[in-house]
């Protein structure tokens, strides 16, 4: 858990000093003061620099740069555990596939793949109130990842139509393949 | 005068008639009793076969690289388990340790969805995580389940539990030594032992004591089956002919295998431990079949008499009866002499009672009874051997107990004046994620099997209840973290007619504030202004849709949290910050498995949306300011640097109850603190439970509470103290928090730089990545 945050704080350090007088809020961490050092390399990102005192109107016209995604990637532990999980679902063996991919959660908590996984095996079973429910959840922690949202509101358009609700099911079917074109 | 032979003579048929009458008659009833004895014995033989209680299992550790495992950790989990160090490979149960290396053999397991196998695996942890783990072929391992802790068992109302072993699982010379030092004559008597018995009564006679026990193993089982100690002679005779009629049913090797697992050895409170099974996890912490030849040699000491030859209350005794007991195994050449004498030298080796090595858990272990009673019958869990998987963390619970029994002493010791009573607490640990509660202390003195304040203690929750009335204000699109309200009197016309003040804990009025400072300084007038205008029956239905049991009435002092909660409730209400606005049922089982290994019940995850997850959010946002800036900052001492939690102190009116509700990325904490008669303590959420709750994160290996900013909301900076935009080279005590775009702030005079705003929702796309 070390690593990253670490580069997470020099990333947003290195944010800081791009916009060289302005502040750059960064969650739950004190704002430090820009230091003087290069502007950040990330693919995508537009770099602006504003004159300190000059207060531009408050609408935003220029547009926003494309957002970062980072997509959740499942660890050897918990890719081992989907896999077994998957050859279990295949078994029709719910409970213990679920009970695989509860391994992995108790590792990994916030992968949004996971628990897409846990609600396929959950629509698998039939629990089709339960696969909406963890996609949701799913979609809750993949703000800036469009193919988990994506798969995402996949699981949740499966889970309409076998109730029968397809006017929702074409709706989060439309989001999904939405944000996989991205 | 007829002589009496004469009168013989005359009588002499009616003499042998009625001699033959009444011995008839004895020998009819001596059958009848002789029956009823059988029916008795071989009921009681054939039942007690099966009465097997419920095993409680904790949570099995799993170990992956990557994993936060120190390698002294890991050594010390090992041990936890019962392995026990050795220099060359071992079996199954058994490490070696070379510097940040360990390698061990696990002992083969069945859980509930898989077989685990005995194999031998390398684990090299360096610092204070897990670098490689391997199987003896050198292939990598991605994950790896250890055998779980027996925690306990669910055991009858008479208080007997054990641990069934099969011959398999007894140490060779176990039978063997029972009949060298109890009962020689053991495979050809045919229940009873005369000679043995005379030779007691003439040992016992001469030394005016009784020395010797002319009791066989049989009468021994017999006796034990029976649970008054009634020792006249009657009752002996009884013993000895249902120990005949035994042998007469039952093969010697039953007779044997059941006195193994039915032996009393020993009391654990209000548990009584029968069987060699049972007694070796009770004295040494791991399994009959893992125990070397003294330790064996021990338990047979101990069966002359549990209490007289105690090894943790009578050591030395204990120690010279199982002395004798390898001398005699070396004289009968059960083992080699040279290998007894070995043996005698080595200490008892007993491991210490309570949390090492299967300690025992009541107030936990009451909630899993209490989970399992709605789908089981008592007979079920006390008798049908069922396997019980749960949830407990025992080294989370181990640090849960210390940090309550650490910080309640020390509280006392500070006070001034000494009172009667003793402060009690609870701490319920949980993991928010999946909902499953890992650590309950339920009062004080943790091994107490009493009073569980866990789950029956239900306390007003004051200050607790503030999150919710924020999360309404939030959810009805009229606030955000940087509104101002106002901090100042108030006066509630109450239902009868009377007036309602509340005041702040200072006495003071702040003025107008921000949300956010409002609730990190738990401000109750601002609270109460706040929950008033976002409306009461918004803020009680707010409370039941986030889980608590019974919607609140509507009385306004609700909004100080004037409700009564238990603990494990405050735990599931939080669950929903935690978890984003998804709510998952706490749970302490996960699944249950028959005697034959067949999975009976499974607790599935679930998870269901209980509020707006952008609003919880702006929640959650504040509730980090609560220990950056607010009452909890104190906790700041306790924890690693960088570690981000957030939580919420709650303190009853007249300070009878202290509260502190809290979760970092993986673990969430509540702690409760207050006299058992509810008479006022003096202590805030801050100054009693907060210690609590701060030491316990502190100790256990968790992570930063971080969640991604949800689409829509943007990060301001803001002053904490007046809510004004600013920035850090221009403002005061300037902290980061969230609101929904388009939000307006007014900018701190003289620091408009004006591209706070625009700037905010540019760097909002940027940062989304670096979140992660």
């Amino acid at each position: 858990m070390e690593a990253p945050m670490r580069s997470i704080s020099l990333l947003a350090v290195l944010a800081v000093a791009a916009l060289s007088a302005c502040t750059v809020p960064q969650p739950y961490r004190p704002v430090t003061p820009p230091p003087e050092s290069m502007p950040p390399t990330q693919p995508g990102s537009q770099t602006q620099t504003q004159p300190a005192q000059q207060p531009p109107p408050i609408e935003e016209s220029q547009p926003l740069p494309p957002p970062v995604v980072r997509e959740p990637v499942l660890s050897a532990a918990s890719r081992a555990l989907v896999n077994q999980a998957q050859t279990q679902l295949v078994a029709k063996n719910f409970a213990v596939a679920a009970a695989s991919i509860e391994r992995a959660l108790r590792i990994e908590p916030d992968n949004a793949l996971l628990w897409i996984e846990l609600g396929k095996v959950r629509q698998a079973e039939g629990n089709y109130v339960q696969a909406e429910n963890m996609g949701r959840k799913a979609l809750s922690m993949a703000a800036s990842a469009p193919r988990a949202q994506s798969a995402a509101w996949s699981l949740i358009a499966d889970a309409y139509r076998a109730r029968g609700k397809n006017n929702e099911a074409r709706d989060a079917q439309m989001r999904a393949e939405a944000l996989n074109g991205r | 005068m007829p002589t009496f032979k004469a009168t013989f003579r005359k009588y002499r048929r009616q003499f042998w008639v009625g001699l033959a009458l009444s011995c008839g008659v004895g020998l009819i009833t001596l059958l009848g009793w002789l029956i009823y004895l059988d029916r008795i014995v071989t009921q009681q033989f054939e039942g007690r076969r099966w009465t097997l209680p419920a095993q409680v299992y904790a949570e099995p550790l799993e170990l992956y690289v990557g994993q936060s495992f120190s390698a002294d950790a890991l050594e010390q989990e090992l041990r936890r388990l019962g392995y026990h160090r050795v220099d060359a490979a071992g079996g199954p149960g058994s490490y070696r340790r070379r510097g940040t290396r360990i390698d061990f053999v696990n002992r083969q397991f069945q859980f509930w969805d898989a077989l685990q196998e005995s194999q031998a695996l390398s684990v090299i942890a360096r610092g204070n995580a897990i670098e490689s783990l391997q199987s003896a072929g050198g292939e990598d391992v991605p994950i790896f389940r250890l055998d779980p802790l027996l925690i306990g068992s669910i055991f009858p109302i008479h208080g007997e539990d054990r641990v069934v072993v099969t011959p398999e699982q007894m140490p060779q010379f176990l039978p063997a030594a029972l009949k060298v030092v109890e009962d020689r004559k053991f495979d050809t008597h045919h229940g009873v032992n005369f000679t043995a018995i005379l030779r007691a009564a003439w040992v016992n006679m001469r030394a005016g004591q009784i020395e010797q026990g002319g009791s066989t193993l049989t009468q021994q089982l017999v006796k034990s089956y029976f649970l008054d100690n009634r020792r006249t002679l009657g009752r002996k005779i009884e013993e000895a002919f249902m120990a005949m009629l035994l042998e007469v049913h039952f093969e010697k090797t039953d007779l044997l295998n059941a006195y193994v697992n039915e032996i009393y050895l020993g009391q654990d409170g209000r548990r009584a431990v029968h069987g060699f099974g049972l007694a070796s996890q009770f004295y040494f912490g791991k399994p009959l079949d893992e125990l070397q030849l003294h330790e064996v040699a021990l338990l047979v000491a101990i069966v002359r008499g549990p209490s007289y030859y105690d090894p943790r209350r009578h050591p030395d005794r204990a120690r010279v009866r199982r002395d004798l007991v390898l001398k005699l195994m070396g004289e009968f050449k059960i083992v080699d002499p040279k290998t007894a004498a070995q043996a005698a030298a080595k200490p008892l080796g007993i491991v210490g009672t309570g949390t090492s090595g299967g300690g025992y858990y009541p107030a936990f272990l009451d909630l899993v009874r209490r989970t399992l009673r709605r789908d089981y019958r008592e007979e079920d869990l006390t008798e049908a051997g069922l396997r019980i998987f749960s949830t407990l963390n025992p080294l989370v619970q181990n640090r849960a107990e210390n940090a309550l029994e650490q910080e309640l002493a020390r509280l006392e010791k500070a006070r001034k004046t000494k009172k009667a009573q003793k402060l009690e607490g609870v701490v319920v640990v949980t993991a928010p994620q999946n909902g499953e509660v890992i650590a309950m202390v339920g009062g004080r003195d943790v091994g107490f099997d009493g009073f569980n304040r866990a789950l029956d203690a239900k306390r007003s929750i004051g200050s607790l209840v503030k999150p919710a009335i924020y999360l309404a204000a939030i959810e009805s699109g009229r606030y955000n973290a940087t509104s101002i309200i106002d901090d100042s009197e108030v006066e509630v016309k109450l239902a009868d007619g009377k007036l309602w003040r509340p005041h702040n804990y200072t006495e003071e009025a702040t003025g107008p504030v921000p949300l956010v400072r409002a609730l990190s300084q738990s401000l109750n007038l601002a609270s109460v202004r706040l929950g008033l205008d976002v409306g009461l029956p918004n803020v009680t239905k707010e409370l039941k849709s986030l889980g608590l049991e019974n919607e609140p009435p509507q009385n306004p002092s609700v909004l100080l949290g004037s409700v009564d909660v238990s603990p494990l409730e405050v735990a599931q209400l939080y669950t929903a910050f935690a978890n984003g606005g998804f709510s998952t049922p706490l749970r302490a089982v996960r699944a249950v498995v028959d005697t034959s290994g067949k999975p009976l019940k499974s607790f599935a995850l679930e998870v269901t949306p209980v509020a707006d997850p952008t609003a919880v959010y702006q929640v959650n946002r504040m509730l980090v300011q609560v220990m950056e800036r607010g009452t909890g900052r104190a906790a700041r001492a306790n924890l690693p640097s960088g570690l981000v939690v957030a939580g919420k102190s709650g303190t009853s009116s007249d300070y009878r109850d202290s509260w502190f509700a809290g979760f970092s990325g993986s673990h969430q904490a509540v702690v409760w603190i207050g006299y058992d008669d509810n008479s006022p303590t003096g202590l805030t959420g801050s100054s009693g439970s907060l210690a609590v709750w701060s030491r316990l994160m502190g100790s256990i290996a968790t992570t930063s509470f971080s969640s991604p900013l949800p689409e829509g909301l943007q990060d301001v900076s803001i002053e904490f103290m007046t809510g004004f935009a600013a920035s850090p080279e221009c403002g005061e005590e300037v902290i980061s928090i969230a609101v929904p775009q388009g939000v307006q702030l007014p900018v701190k005079p003289g620091c408009e730089t004006g591209t706070l705003q625009s700037v905010g929702e540019r760097a909002k796309e940027w940062l989304q990545g670096i979140i992660r």
